[in-house]
């Protein structure tokens, strides 16, 4: 395993932890709702680096691949053994990208459901909206 | 190549400052900063349309919601 990838994975390790104990421990509502992201980038950045190959090829650009290219020049393209060798893994990065979309659309739903119990309780402390049920 | 490991430490540095920072403002700033640092990062571990969507999402889209929420829980305060 390369020595970057280890970094991404204390780096991921970092972010998760750090939003589980915002999610435990901070009163404000809004700070939930930060550490909630922050544990989805974690698990995003997980994921990414997984798929990581060192040295490799970004997998959607073929090199010395053009447009204009006519069946007389394509002795100079990559063969697809060697691209498929050298290019990184690419399911968790589709795996990823629909994740980030769904984190933002359930990031606006939790800013939504926030605003409409300040707009209930007129406060963003958690403590406060329990006390006041009882 | 030690650039990639400072955007590393960058990132999980803005994370735990974006959670322990009081004002609100501040730690949306800091958000969009550890966010924007974290498709640098998928840019250097060959990701590149990942970054990009990353990049979008995080620096414009997300500093917006937040904005946007913490403008109407905190409008009839008085700070």
């Amino acid at each position: 395993m390369e020595p970057f990838q280890v970094a991404s994975f204390m780096t991921a390790g970092v972010l998760i932890v750090t939003g589980l104990w915002a999610l435990l421990m901070m009163d404000n509502i809004l700070k939930k709702i930060i550490g909630a992201n922050l544990i989805g980038d974690g698990a995003n950045l997980v994921l990414i680096s997984i798929g990581y190959r060192p040295g490799g090829f970004i997998p959607e650009v073929m090199h010395h691949f053009h447009a204009t290219a006519t069946p007389s020049n394509y002795s100079h393209l990559l063969q697809f053994e060697e691209f498929a060798s050298n290019a990184s893994y690419s399911l968790p990065f589709a795996l990823v990208l629909t994740n980030i979309v769904i984190g933002a659309s359930t990031l606006s739903v939790m800013l939504a459901l926030a605003v409409v119990l300040y707009k209930k309780y007129h406060t963003l402390s958690v403590q406060k909206m329990f006390e006041g049920d009882e | 190549m030690m650039f990639d490991y400072i955007l590393l430490f960058a990132v999980a540095l803005s994370a735990l400052m974006a959670i322990i920072q009081e004002n609100l403002y501040k730690s949306i700033i800091i958000l969009t900063f550890e966010s924007f640092s974290l498709a640098a990062i998928f840019h250097f571990l060959l990701a590149t349309d990942v970054a990009a969507v990353q990049a979008i999402l995080g620096a414009a889209l997300l500093p917006g919601l937040f904005i946007v929420a913490l403008y109407k829980t905190t409008k009839g305060r008085d700070e």
